[in-house]
């Protein structure tokens, strides 16, 4: 390659990597664990910038007075867990879309292309805004039609946690991917600040193991759930620091369940809605919040026990992947019984669940390609028989410094261990005590 | 008076001789020309032995060679033509029409007349009269009803020749019969497997308290569905099997023979169909024996007109004696054909000469139409027999496979990873199905251009006659 040719290729290379980086994109695979979120005090009255797990805030470029930002609806591929793709639709290249940060006051323009191979919209969920600009197709305006795009401009009158996405077929296009958060921070921030800030989208999703494409018809028995579109063992942890002040807005646009999202190892306190701040007076502390659809909640906490602590939707088969219901319950079932059955005609079957299915992730058993386990990602005492809407909030001292990736060092005695038979003995114990 | 004999007593004895000769049986002849017929078409295979009548209770040798090994279809064949009784039969049968040929030819009798007369006049002699008639109509008619013969025995031939080759073709297709029922039973026996296996899942549940009793009993119903399954797919093969003994003609302990190779895929030769209907038509013992009949019934027209014209003529001489001398002389009686000349008769012998044109003509088209039909049908059932080994088969074992992934992911029940496993013998049933029309007619075919066209077993078209195990429709879905 000569001088001009390595000129030309960097300067298109470049070229590509700017359009990218204006419109938040990130090729696949790009991201990794997120790292601890600089204390950027970007914002006024020192605010420190969110950050989005697994996902991208939108870059925003002021001209004039008005922050300019682009949306580009389209299809796109997504990896909501090592080996789970899906064919989804999102924003930018991305489900859900870069989150959009701006201040109260801010006059803001989106622009918004459809690649889309039918019409949409842009909802801006929470805010208040005129009429023409909310997005309600037919309602507030004329569809944005594949190959169209539409500008959008108005002031965020209003701080607070929002959402966006399509409200034109927004079951279909909802259901495969198409939303992101809003952050709206106060011109002049009240309390104390806080040293993190997250945004956590849930979502719900029916894909059928071994197939790529959400369905949208689904109503009921959905088997993907998420944060920011990724399933655990998929989800980034959020690495924080003890005595950290952490705040953490969830948005909820799955298509029919409400998510209790409950935390380990510390308490918190509700802040937010999309409706405003909830007065101090009237907040309590709380271990789980419920997310409601179509809504958004904001909790803060100082978490003062270093660990990894779980964080995760407490409705059970929101923490499993690609859960089937469709079939007997095993448990107690004599499995030689029936293996030795069937496995004349198929030597491959294997009776599971016999003994329940906490085991299911170190089984190992084949499955449908484009699927993933129900439950199992790695930890450090072995597999973690949790899958979906499950993360890891990560308490460190060095939050900073600290491999995202790395587990927390227990101190000498602190992790629960089989019980010393003498221990039990003088503690008069027996194991083999008989009930009923 | 001299007296001068009118025949020789050694020309007598001559005739007499002769006539004993032809008396005899040609059972050996009639089996020779038949064989012939076969060799000029170059089918060796298809020679048949019938043992001499004095033999006739005994097996042939190669019966029990055949037997000892398990069958194939040729095998089959080889055993039915050399033992099947009703194609003894049928060769004794061309001797019926040898018989009546040998007697068309035969010289009519003359007839002799004594008469001895006394006179109430005792001084009258004795009187003694003697004559002899001889029928020189039917004299000069021999070689008109030889031909009506003749031309009925080449026909009777050609019909025995057909014979063969639908002996031959029943064996065949009885025998991809006994293979393709042989196959449906292990596969019967294999859904019983699967539905046991269900039934031994949905026990354990149930003990386990997983399932209610109703599943169960689901599971059971099917279970003992697929039972009946086996024991009717055990009764189709016994009745195969017995049909395919009454082909062969074996009975006691020959019937204890085997077969172990199932039926074939189909062939992957292609197919003899350059100018199949012409060769179909040449090579037609059906239309060659209405050629002949119909040789019969021309001959038989000219037979009736002949005699109906023909004055019956007849003559002799007569020898009177009056005591004293004898008095001889001779007569001719001409019978005159006024009122009688046949004409009803040769009406008849035209009308049937008539119907076998037709019916010639009919059978031609109907033999074209089958040749066109038999080999649509191989084409057919061929296609449809390597789509379904080549493309559904696999693609039921993929759909197993993944319905096992699908279990592995606990997306079904073990219900219906069984239910998937049915659906791949279903499937090889209807493979099975498939073959059998496949080779049946292929058989049809080489029966057609071996000759016969009429009486092919080529079945409904399309028709994969299987249908799906007892308990299969309802089993996956009862329980969960």
């Amino acid at each position: 390659m000569d001088r001009r040719k390595f000129v030309q290729f960097g300067v298109a290379a470049g070229g590509a990597l700017l359009a990218n980086s204006a419109l938040g994109q990130q090729k696949p695979g790009a991201q990794g664990p997120a790292r601890p979120a600089p204390k950027r005090a970007v914002f006024p009255g020192g605010q420190v910038a969110v950050t989005t797990p697994n996902g991208v805030t939108l870059p925003l470029k002021e001209k004039d007075g008005v922050k300019i930002g682009h949306l580009v609806a389209m299809p796109i591929k997504h990896t909501f867990a090592p080996g789970l793709e899906g064919d989804c639709w999102g924003y930018n290249g991305r489900t859900p879309g870069p989150t959009i940060e701006v201040v109260e006051g801010d006059r803001v323009r989106f622009y918004v292309t459809n690649k889309l191979p039918e019409p949409t919209t842009v909802h801006w969920h929470g805010v208040i805004l005129p009429n023409g600009m909310d997005g309600v197709a037919g309602l507030n305006q004329r569809v944005i039609k594949t190959g169209e795009t539409f500008v959008y401009e108005f002031t965020f009158n209003h701080p607070g946690t929002f959402m966006y996405h399509p409200h034109f077929d927004e079951m279909t296009q909802m259901a495969l991917g198409m939303m992101g958060m809003i952050v709206v921070h106060p011109k002049r921030p009240k309390g104390p600040p806080v040293d993190r800030d997250f945004v956590l989208m849930t979502h719900e999703w029916r894909i059928e193991p071994g197939a790529r494409r959400p369905d949208p018809n689904e109503m009921t028995d959905f088997n993907v759930l998420t944060f920011n579109s990724k399933a655990f063992p998929g989800t980034d942890p959020l690495v924080v620091g003890r005595g950290e002040r952490v705040r953490i807005r969830f948005g909820n646009l799955s298509a029919m369940d409400h998510h209790p999202i409950h935390f380990h190892g510390l308490t918190f306190e509700l802040t937010g809605t999309d409706g405003g701040e909830i007065p101090a007076a009237q907040r309590h502390p709380e271990t789980t919040v419920l997310v409601p659809v179509g809504s958004t909640r904001v909790i803060e906490f100082v978490p003062n026990e270093p660990g990894d602590w779980a964080m995760h939707c407490h409705m059970t088969h929101h923490v499993m992947n690609q859960m089937g219901h469709g079939m007997p319950v095993m448990v107690g079932a004599n499995a030689q019984k029936i293996d030795a059955k069937v496995q004349g005609l198929l030597p491959g079957y294997m009776t599971m669940g016999h003994a329940g299915m906490g085991d299911m992730a170190e089984m190992g058993m084949p499955v449908p390609k484009n699927s993933i386990p129900m439950v199992g990602g790695p930890g450090p005492f072995g597999s973690i028989d949790m899958g979906g809407m499950f993360t890891i909030l990560k308490v460190r001292d060095n939050p900073d410094t600290a491999d995202p990736k790395g587990w927390y060092q227990h101190p000498k005695g602190t992790v629960a261990d089989r019980a010393d038979e003498a221990l039990m003995k003088a503690d008069g114990i027996d194991p083999d005590a008989k009930f009923g | 008076m001299k007296t001068t004999p009118f025949f020789s007593f050694s020309a007598l004895a001559l005739l007499f001789g002769l006539s004993a000769g032809c008396a005899s049986s040609t059972l050996a002849t009639d089996v020779r020309e038949v064989d012939d017929v076969f060799k000029a078409r170059n089918r060796r295979d298809l020679a048949v032995s019938v043992p001499d009548e004095e033999d006739w209770e005994k097996t042939a040798a190669e019966v029990p060679k055949l037997l000892a090994k398990p069958l194939d279809a040729d095998a089959a064949v080889r055993i039915a033509l050399a033992h099947n009784r009703d194609l003894r039969a049928a060769f004794y049968e061309i001797g019926i029409a040898r018989g009546q040929f040998v007697q068309a030819g035969l010289l009519p009798n003359p007839e002799i007349e004594f008469e001895l007369r006394r006179s109430t006049d005792p001084a009258q002699p004795l009187q003694a009269d003697i004559g002899l008639e001889y029928d020189i109509s039917a004299l000069l008619l021999i070689p008109l009803r030889k031909g009506v013969a003749e031309a009925e025995l080449s026909a009777e031939r050609l019909r025995v020749a057909g014979e063969v080759l639908d002996t031959a073709y029943r064996a065949r297709t009885a025998f991809y019969t006994v293979q393709a029922r042989r196959q449906e039973l292990d596969l019967r026996a294999r859904a019983l497997t699967a539905f046991q296996a269900g039934y031994a899942a949905a026990e354990e549940l149930n003990r386990a308290g997983n399932i209610p009793d109703v599943d169960l009993a689901t599971q059971r119903a099917a279970v003992e569905s697929a039972r009946i399954d086996v024991a009717e797919a055990e009764n189709l093969l016994l009745d195969a099997r017995e049909s395919l003994n009454a082909t062969l003609g074996l009975s006691g302990e020959q019937t204890r023979w085997t077969v172990e190779a199932p039926l074939a895929d189909p062939s992957t030769e292609a197919l003899p169909t350059e100018q199949l209907e012409k060769r179909a038509v040449e090579a037609s013992f059906e239309l060659a024996e209405l050629e002949a009949r119909m040789q019969v019934s021309s001959r038989r027209v000219g037979l009736a007109r002949t005699e109906g014209n023909l004055p019956h003529l007849s003559g002799g001489f007569h020898g009177e004696h009056d005591g004293f001398s004898w008095e001889l002389g001779g007569h001719v009686t001409v019978g005159l054909p006024v009122f009688n000349r046949n004409q009803g008769r040769v009406i008849s012998a035209r009308s049937e000469l008539g119907a076998q044109r037709e019916r010639y003509a009919a059978t031609a088209t109907a033999l074209r139409a089958t040749v066109r039909s038999a080999l649509n049908r191989v084409e057919s059932t061929g296609r449809r027999a390597q789509h379904y080994r080549q493309v559904v088969l696999p693609a039921r074992e993929k759909a197993l496979a993944e319905t096992l992934l699908q279990y592995n992911a606990m997306q079904v029940s073990v219900f219906q990873v069984l239910d998937s496993q049915r659906q791949v013998t279903q499937t090889g049933m209807a493979y099975v199905e498939t073959l059998l029309a496949y080779w049946n007619a292929r058989a049809a075919l080489d029966q057609i251009i071996a000759g016969r066209h009429r009486g092919l077993g080529l079945g409904p078209a399309g028709a994969s006659g299987t249908s799906m195990p007892s308990g299969g429709g309802g089993s996956a879905e009862a329980v969960h």
